[in-house]
């Protein structure tokens, strides 16, 4: 069991090198990922159209206090641990492809987002954290007269 | 039947080409496909747990069926991002249909599956039927 473990680790962490060396055009560049730990939780991170950034990431099984959400220095920073079942400690699998054990995932915020302003919701196993931009950065139209 | 001594080395091997086949699919922008991650084991009391991992779905969009001793689990899910106002940053996620079944053995009772969705992973129940859960006999004298 435990070799599977590893196996999926040191996948994760060449998808991880991969991702890296592809930056540019898989993630345009736009934040520094460093994540470690048995299982990397996957994570969609988008803008909407009002400019909020929203970031979603897949932790089926986990318990809410099971979840560590920290912002620090424009790094946002999201921890956990998800344990198996207790009833399958002494079961007879028959195949295994979850993951489980710690993870921790970071990712660097635009100077743009307003961290005291972040809000985070977890439901049906998906983290969601909305973080809005701070006002002062939002576009503005501005009105023009042009005289002649 | 010819029974084949089973090897996780082999099944880990094609589940690992598998998922490493998906990884360069996403390099190379193929068509993506969403493969939930799923355990199946066997508790103490011979009954078949089967966990699928489905964060964010609806319970009405998964579909669980039991035909002919292959338990299939299938369901679509999408996405709330806005493709027309939004810009993706990461995508690591995968949306769209699944579709995933197992053989279970003759013995087990089809008729008593019990399935729930609690936070972002089905499990599926399926006990033994009675008559193939081992007995215990007494010696007589």
């Amino acid at each position: 069991m435990s070799a599977q473990w590893d196996m999926m680790r040191e996948l994760s962490s060449m998808q991880d090198r991969m991702n890296r060396i592809w930056g540019t055009m898989y993630d345009r560049g736009r934040e520094d990922v460093s994540g470690h730990g048995a299982w990397l939780p996957p994570v969609d991170i988008y803008e909407t159209a009002d400019k909020e950034i929203v970031l979603k990431a897949e932790l089926a099984g986990l318990k809410r206090d099971a979840i560590d959400l920290t912002v620090e220095n424009n790094t946002l920073t999201i921890r956990g641990q998800r344990q198996p079942d207790e009833a399958a400690a002494d079961a007879q699998f028959h195949r295994s492809e979850r993951v489980f054990g710690a993870f921790s995932r970071s990712f660097t915020l635009p100077n743009t987002v307003d961290a005291a302003k972040v809000k985070a919701e977890y439901r049906d196993g998906v983290l969601t954290v909305r973080l809005p931009r701070r006002e002062e950065t939002r576009p503005r139209q501005i009105a023009v007269d042009v005289q002649g | 039947m010819t029974l084949v001594r089973w090897n996780p080395t082999r099944e880990l091997a094609s589940m690992e080409i598998d998922r490493l086949n998906r990884m360069f699919e996403d390099f190379v922008g193929g068509v993506r496909t969403w493969m939930p991650a799923v355990d199946v084991y066997e508790t103490s009391d011979r009954e078949y747990v089967i966990k699928a991992e489905l964060p964010e779905m609806k319970r009405e969009d998964i579909n669980v069926t039991f035909e002919h001793n292959v338990l299939t689990l299938t369901g679509e899910r999408r996405g709330d991002f806005d493709a027309n106002n939004g810009t993706y940053h990461r995508n690591e996620r995968y949306f769209g249909k699944f579709a995933r079944s197992f053989t279970l053995p003759a013995t087990v009772d089809g008729n008593r599956i019990t399935a729930a969705y609690k936070d972002g992973v089905l499990t599926v129940r399926v006990p033994q039927r009675e008559e193939a859960k081992p007995k215990q006999i007494e010696v007589g004298e």
